[in-house]
C-alpha cells in the first residue's frame, strides 16, 4: 500500500546504471527539455566538469508547468527505457528552483556517511568479544 | 499504548519531516504517507473540529452583506483564519509535512499518531536541508550513545551526591549541631552494599578495596565536599574529629551577628557596611580560625532571611 522510501541519488550515480531497475529514487536536475506529446523530461546536472542528464517519465506527474533552466525534484522509480537507458518514472516533480545545490549535495552526502559509520559500528558490536 | 525503544531510549514522541507520497481521508482524519528518503511510515493526522464544519452558504453570504466596506469584519477574518488552518492540514502528494506524536502498531504496521502537525513551506529545500544535517549529529550525540542511567534523574546521582543528600537530610530530621565521623558513617551503608550488588555473580571475586574500606572512604569524600561547601566545619582543628553543622551553630551565628553590629557603628563601615572578607578575619580571631568563606556565607544568608542583618551590596553587610 505504502511505496518504498524513495533514497536520495546524485544524476550522475543514475545514469551510470549502478541502481537497480523498480528502485525508488529521488534526484535533482535543471530541466532542459521537455516533450508532452512523449511525456518525457530532461533533467541535467554538473558534476566533475560534466553534465549528466537524467530522463524523466512525467506522464503521473502532469499536467506539470514545465520552468525550463529551473531546478527540480523528482521522485520516482528507475526503469530501463529503449534507447534511453535509464528513466525516473516520476510520481513526483517538484519545483525547487533557488535551492543551493551544492548544500544540498552536502547534506545527502552527510547522511550517507552517518548511515555508512552506524553499520560499520554495529558490524563491529555484532562480533564476539574477546575471551577475557 | 505500546512502548518503544531505541538502544535502550525509551520513545515518547517522534518527529519527521518528509514529503507526502500517500494520501487517504475520511471523515474524522488523513492518512498521510510520509517518506523523508530514509523510509516512509503512516501518519494519523486527526482533523480538528473547524476541519470537519461544513460550511453553510447562505449563513455567509448575509454576514457579507451586513459588513461595510473596508471596515474589519471579524466574521470575515475568522473565515480566514479557518481556511488559513484548513491548508496547513490538508496537504497534496508532493507537499512537505511534519509530524509530531506517539509511535503505535496497528495491524503489524507502525504508525505515527500525530498529536500536532502542519505543512511545511519549503520552496528552496532550506527546511529539508538543515533536516538532513541536523538529525544525523543528533543521533551521534544522543540517539546512538547509550542511555546512560543517571541522565534520567533530574540531579547527577553519583554516590557521592547520594551521600550528601542522606548526610543533610539525617542533620535536618535530627537537628545535629555537632557529629564525628562515625556517627553518620552507617548511614552510607546501603550505597556501598548496591555498588557491590551489581557486579554479576560469575565474576571471579576481584582483590580491591573491601567494603569497609569503600565505605571510609565515601565518607571522607562526602565530608570534604560538605566542607568546602560550608555545610559542616570542624571548630577546633585536634585528634578528636569533631564537626559542626553550620546550620544549627547557634554560637557562630551570634558571633557574627555581633561583629556586624558592633562594626556597623564604626565610622569606617557605617556607609557601606563590612566586607565579607573582613567579617570573616573577625570571625577567625574571635571564634575559630576553621571557619571558611563557604560556612560564612551559609550565616549571613540565614541571618539576611531573618532580616537581621541586611547586604548593602554584593559582598558587604550591615545592621541597623
Amino acid at each position: 500500500m505504502l511505496p518504498a522510501a524513495a533514497v536520495f541519488h546524485f544524476p550522475w550515480e543514475i545514469i551510470s546504471g549502478s541502481i537497480q531497475e523498480g528502485e525508488s529514487v529521488r534526484t535533482f536536475g535543471r530541466l532542459v527539455s521537455y516533450q508532452s506529446e512523449e511525456s518525457r523530461a530532461t533533467l541535467s546536472a554538473q558534476h566533475a566538469s560534466k553534465e549528466h542528464n537524467v530522463v524523466v517519465h512525467t506522464l503521473f506527474v502532469e499536467p506539470f508547468n514545465p520552468i525550463i533552466g529551473a531546478q527540480y525534484i523528482v521522485l520516482g522509480e528507475t526503469e530501463n527505457a529503449e534507447g534511453v537507458g535509464v528513466m525516473i518514472r516520476a510520481r513526483l516533480m517538484n519545483c525547487v528552483d533557488g535551492v543551493n545545490i551544492a548544500l544540498l549535495q552536502k547534506a545527502i552526502n552527510e547522511q550517507r556517511r552517518f548511515f555508512r559509520e552506524r553499520e560499520c559500528k554495529q558490524a563491529k558490536d555484532a562480533q564476539p568479544a574477546d575471551a577475557m | 499504548m505500546s512502548i518503544y525503544f531505541y538502544n535502550s531510549h525509551p520513545i515518547y514522541k517522534v518527529d519527521v519531516l518528509g514529503t507526502v507520497v500517500y494520501k487517504r481521508e475520511r471523515e474524522d482524519f488523513f492518512c498521510y504517507g510520509v517518506d523523508d528518503g530514509t523510509g516512509v511510515i503512516n501518519c494519523l493526522c486527526w482533523k480538528n473540529d473547524r476541519l470537519k464544519e461544513e460550511e453553510d452558504p447562505n449563513k455567509s453570504e448575509g454576514k457579507h452583506s451586513d459588513a461595510a466596506q473596508g471596515a474589519f469584519s471579524p466574521v470575515i477574518e475568522l473565515k480566514k483564519l479557518k481556511q488559513a488552518q484548513q491548508k496547513l492540514c490538508c496537504l497534496e502528494i508532493g507537499e512537505l509535512l511534519r509530524v509530531r506524536g506517539p509511535v503505535k502498531t496497528s495491524r503489524q504496521q507502525r504508525e505515527i499518531m500525530a498529536s500536532a502537525y502542519y505543512k511545511v513551506n519549503d520552496p528552496v529545500m532550506t527546511a529539508q536541508i538543515a533536516w538532513m544535517m541536523e538529525v544525523p549529529q543528533l543521533y551521534r550525540l544522543c540517539y546512538d550513545k547509550p542511555l546512560l542511567h543517571s541522565a534520567t534523574s533530574v540531579t547527577a546521582l553519583t554516590p557521592i551526591s547520594k551521600a550528601k543528600d542522606i548526610i543533610q537530610t539525617f542533620f535536618k530530621q535530627r537537628s545535629v549541631s555537632v557529629f564525628r565521623p562515625y556517627d553518620v558513617q552507617d548511614l552510607l551503608q546501603p550505597l556501598i552494599s548496591c555498588q557491590t550488588q551489581t557486579t554479576s555473580v560469575d565474576e571471579e571475586p576481584v582483590a580491591g578495596p573491601s567494603v569497609c574500606q569503600q565505605l571510609r572512604q565515601l565518607l571522607r569524600e562526602t565530608l570534604e565536599i560538605l566542607h568546602k561547601e560550608g555545610i559542616i566545619y570542624r571548630k577546633v582543628k585536634s585528634q578528636d574529629e569533631v564537626y559542626q553543622v553550620t546550620a544549627q551553630d547557634k554560637d557562630l551565628l551570634i558571633t557574627v551577628k555581633d561583629i556586624i553590629r558592633e562594626d556597623s557603628k564604626r565610622e569606617k563601615y557605617a556607609e557601606k557596611g563590612c566586607h565579607i572578607l573582613h567579617i570573616l578575619s573577625a570571625v577567625r580571631q574571635r571564634f575559630s580560625l576553621n571557619v571558611n568563606r563557604a560556612a560564612l556565607e551559609r550565616v549571613l544568608k540565614s541571618l539576611e532571611c531573618n532580616s537581621d542583618i541586611i547586604s548593602t551590596s554584593g559582598d558587604h553587610y550591615t545592621m541597623f
